[in-house]
């Protein structure tokens, strides 16, 4: 059953096998270009439009702090100033920071791990695109004056319709959830890539310390997001359709989006910070001239980091009125979160004084990101403290010691890694002329800025105000802040002046002029698009104690894995989970414009409801929907090849026969981040019923236990169906007539708990009790709707010829997504049945 | 390489001893609203949120037990041994963690 090879890679010369591989991995010229799907042009999209992004905020930023610099300033009005620090706050954490640590991730990650691409690349160009329209919509609000201005956590009532009855608050719901899609995705992508494409021989205790980093984090992301997203949706519904979610005055309650923002918002700052801790886990070693020290417990520190950093959202909430016991929870958790950074900060320490420490310009930053952080991590342990938290609450000391952590961490790690990967782009490195009073500039400009606003904070300064008058003692500390700001801002550009001038003058160097240990540093400068010319086999060597010179020419002659070409594919391997042994070819996609235009469509959804054509965006999001699925149809081989070589007298199957293919991980992925969003409903659900004012409702729901019942059933009909059509196919039987008893087993619970929602009482839009129930019922009828998608590609797959006894992915797809719906679908309609009970429950309390 | 492949599922070990951890921040926040909401009688609260936290520091430590007494199985190798120290090493931090967080705030008022 094997496919004969174009080419042996034994005696293959290194050009030919490279213009071999780069006419099927290259992205086209000209207009092509919008095709791309490669991780390398991607990552690169991803950093340059993360960096205009960060331009834009910083001039926003620069403006904040032209108006503060005096008192009395009429530079601008409140309504302006309003918008243009949300805006600040919103383009600098959702379109900069996360876009630009994910883009690291993209354009790193593989060639660190010695893999030629991501998992997926479509994708990765779908969440690409996504972050560029989403941003470009936020973007586009300012320029027109109908930017968010609400803040940069959209704190309710204030963003409710009531307070906010313009658009303002709708484009960032709307536009900052878009870009999440492309977080979401890509982050999905992160988790698949690690765990399943690594160089042969990169068992997880072999991996390099980034990658640990990066998946810890990607991990993150997919538990992260959900709540801010459910939080953003049903928002944008109460603004949209009326549905009181936040309104107290009809059984809502306004801190429920406090806790869904910070559920997000507080592991967000890790999510920065951690890939960036990534990057000097990995710079470190090189110019310390040693490995780094305490690897495993690195590992341990960063895994109890990534948990402790959800338990702690609350300590954003400490003056909203929660009891002083449930306080000290989170006040504690706040506290020992410091432990396990404290852990990587003195490994790194330790690094440094048992090496041989040379300094250069990435050292610099290093230097920098130390003084910084630390700062900031100690102002954090003192917010951590109930009662100064009492105190400095919502003043400037918080935005001090924000900007210090967030903002710090990640701008000196990130200067840091440009100056360190930028040779392996280039060929060059810095010009230490221009580099060196860059540094010194950012670094002065930095602590000027943001160290005075601890000082006003103390004073009394709170955060938010367009202006003072000048009687409080802030005058000074205000100016300095102000003028720190612009000694920041002539840094920053000196900074892009230099990283210009080394792509023209920089000194010429030769490959891996740090002297590094890793994979990135053994293939061509720049990289070629299929990153290695074939995969590198690691033996029983570190990922990180590699000697990359020797391996990039080995590499190049087509001596590791797949040196060669065949049949025109993109092909990759794929690794056992733990072990790291090649397990599957997996044959990537081509670049295609599907991509691009599902984004576009998909902003067509966005616009529509924003611009409250509500019709129209329900069917832009059904075509988005139908796009998927028409990517679905190319996708995977048509045919059984059975074990195919893989060079080194290695056979494997490829993916789409394999028992561990990428897709089967990334659905579970999937689940994870949307069981999260289910829970994030139900704990929502819950906070109304027990904390709510006005939340017993005036009519007693009576909810039908027939419809229920019925919902119920149909959706175990489904799911034992699915289990049949994988039976049916994978014993090479006929398996459509158990699609099509899917499909109406669906059809049937979508009907009937459609009719549950028409009979909610008490009305979802007159109390919050009728909107949670609806809101659990609708999420049922979306994911039974998603489920008749999944079937409608397995039968028109199986019309094709995709599914066979040995490819059944399809099939053991849609049964974990069946299987899903049916847990969740019993526990939301169960709780819905419920609320009778909890309400009496809570009409009998004292 | 000789020795078997670690199974991927083992690897849900690293996260298992900060989900309990997790758990009983659930638990405790949990049985603090209702217990609250609800005007249990200090006492009554303390005493289910205490049982709460034995229980939880229970299955941690049962947890820790485990995994220690059992040992390194030599047939994965390095990566055997790795995942089993890291594993040991995310249950004894999830045990310190939880003590700290949730044991000294038991203390406090419960309701105020």
């Amino acid at each position: 059953m094997s496919e004969p090879v174009d080419q042996l890679s034994q005696g293959t010369p290194a050009l030919r096998l490279h213009r071999q591989l780069s006419a099927i991995w290259a992205t086209g010229p000209g207009l092509q270009r919008l095709a791309a799907v490669n991780h390398s042009v991607i990552g690169m999209r991803m950093m340059i439009t993360s960096f205009v992004f960060f331009a834009i905020a910083g001039v926003l930023g620069m403006l904040t702090r032209v108006q503060l610099a005096t008192p009395n300033s009429a530079f601008m009005v409140p309504e302006t100033y309003n918008q243009v620090f949300t805006m600040h706050g919103s383009m600098m954490l959702f379109l900069f920071a996360i876009p630009m640590v994910e883009s690291f991730a993209v354009y790193l990650t593989p060639k660190i791990l010695g893999t030629r691409d991501f998992a997926f690349p479509r994708l990765t160009a779908y969440g690409y695109w996504c972050y560029l329209f989403g941003g470009t919509i936020l973007t586009v609000a300012l320029i027109a004056g109908v930017a968010p201005d609400s803040g940069w956590f959209m704190y309710t009532p204030l963003s409710s319709n009531v307070f906010t009855p313009g658009m303002n608050s709708d484009v960032w719901l709307l536009g900052v959830t878009f870009v999440e899609i492309s977080a979401l995705s890509l982050a999905m992508e992160i988790v698949v890539s690690i765990l399943k494409m690594r160089a042969p021989g990169m068992s997880l205790d072999r991996m390099p310390i980034f990658a640990w980093y990066i998946l810890v984090t990607a991990m993150m992301m997919i538990v992260a997001f959900p709540p801010l997203i459910l939080g953003s949706i049903l928002l944008e519904v109460e603004r949209a359709f009326g549905l009181p979610f936040f309104d107290p005055t009809r059984g809502g309650d306004a801190l429920l989006w406090q806790h869904l923002f910070w559920l997000f918002g507080h592991p967000d700052v890790y999510i920065i910070f951690l890939p960036m801790a990534g990057v000097l886990s990995t710079i470190i070693p090189v110019f310390a001239n040693r490995p780094l020290v305490g690897y495993r417990a690195i590992v341990v520190a960063i895994i109890a980091l990534a948990f402790l950093s959800f338990g702690i959202w609350v300590h954003h909430m400490f003056t909203v009125g929660i009891p002083h016991l449930a306080l000290a929870f989170f006040s504690a958790g706040s506290a020992i979160v410091a432990v396990p950074t404290a852990v990587q900060i003195f490994a790194w320490l330790a690094t440094l004084a048992h090496g041989r420490p040379r300094w250069d310009v990435p050292m610099l930053y290093v230097f920098g990101f130390f003084f910084i952080f630390v700062m900031g991590g100690l102002t954090g342990v003192m917010l951590a403290m109930v009662p100064f938290d009492w105190q400095a609450h919502d003043t400037y000391f918080v935005v001090a010691h924000m900007h210090y952590v967030v903002a710090g961490a990640l701008a000196f790690p990130m200067l840091a890694a440009f100056y360190y990967w930028l040779p392996l782009l280039t060929g060059r490195t810095a010009v230490h002329r221009l580099s060196v009073p860059a540094f010194w500039l950012v670094f002065i400009g930095f602590n000027m800025t943001f160290f005075m606003m601890h000082l006003t904070g103390l004073r009394g300064m709170p955060r938010r105000i367009y202006t003072y008058s000048g009687f409080e003692g802030w005058n000074w500390l205000n100016l300095l802040s102000s003028i720190g700001g612009f000694v920041m801002t002539i840094g920053f550009a000196l900074v892009v002046i230099d990283l210009f001038v080394q792509l023209r003058y920089g000194r010429r160097v030769r490959r891996n002029p740090w002297g590094a240990t890793t994979l990135e540093w053994a293939m061509t400068i720049p990289p070629a698009p299929y990153a290695f010319a074939s995969i590198p086999d690691l033996g029983t060597t570190r990922a990180d104690s590699i000697a990359p010179g020797d391996l990039a020419l080995s590499l190049a002659r087509g001596e590791g894995y797949l040196g060669s070409t065949r049949n025109g594919w993109q092909e990759t391997l794929g690794v056992h989970k733990t072990s790291g042994l090649p397990d599957q070819l997996i044959v990537l996609p081509s670049p295609t414009y599907l991509p691009l235009y599902t984004a576009l469509v998909t902003a067509a959804a966005v616009l529509c409801m924003l611009f409250k054509f509500y019709l129209l965006s329900l069917a832009f999001a059904l075509l988005t929907a139908g796009l998927f699925v028409f990517a679905g149809q190319s996708a995977g081989l048509a045919r059984d090849f059975g074990p195919l070589p893989v060079g080194r007298g290695v056979s494997v199957p490829p993916h789409t026969e394999a028992a561990d293919p990428p897709a089967l991980l990334a659905l579970i992925c999937t689940l994870v981040a949307d069981g999260t969003l289910f829970t994030s409903l139900l704990f929502g659900t819950f906070y109304l019923w027990i904390s709510a004012p006005n939340w017993t409702a005036v009519v007693v729901p009576e909810p039908s236990r027939m419809l229920t019942v019925g919902a119920v059933a149909a959706l175990g009909v489904a799911a034992a169906a699915a289990r049949g059509s994988l039976r049916a196919a994978t014993a090479g039987g006929r398996a459509g007539g158990w699609i099509g008893l899917a499909v109406l087993a669906l059809l049937a619970a979508i009907a009937a708990a459609v009719g549950q929602i028409a009979g909610v009482v008490p009305d979802p839009r007159v109390h919050a009790l009728g909107a949670t129930a609806a809101a659990l019922i609708g999420y049922v009828v979306l994911h039974a709707g998603i489920g008749l998608l999944f079937l409608i590609s397995n039968s028109l797959r199986l019309g094709a010829g995709f599914i066979s006894p040995r490819r059944v992915l399809d099939l053991r797809l849609t049964r974990l997504w069946l299987d899903y719906t049916l847990v969740t679908g019993v526990i939301a309609m169960g709780l819905v049945l419920a609320t009778p009970v909890l309400v009496t429950v809570m009409g009998v309390r004292p | 390489m000789s020795e078997r492949p670690v199974p991927p599922r083992q690897l849900w070990w690293l996260a298992a001893g900060f989900a309990v951890w997790c758990s009983a921040l659930v638990a405790l926040y949990a049985i603090h609203g209702i217990g609250c909401a609800f005007a249990w009688s200090t006492g009554s609260l303390r005493l289910w949120l205490a049982a709460a936290l034995l229980a939880h520091l229970t299955v941690l430590g049962w947890m820790w037990y485990d995994a220690a007494r059992a040992g390194a199985d030599p047939g994965f190798g390095p990566t055997g041994a790795f995942l089993r120290w890291a594993v040991i090493g995310t249950l004894i931090t999830a045990f310190v963690a939880t003590a700290i967080t949730f044991g000294p705030p038991l203390l406090l008022a419960t309701c105020v």
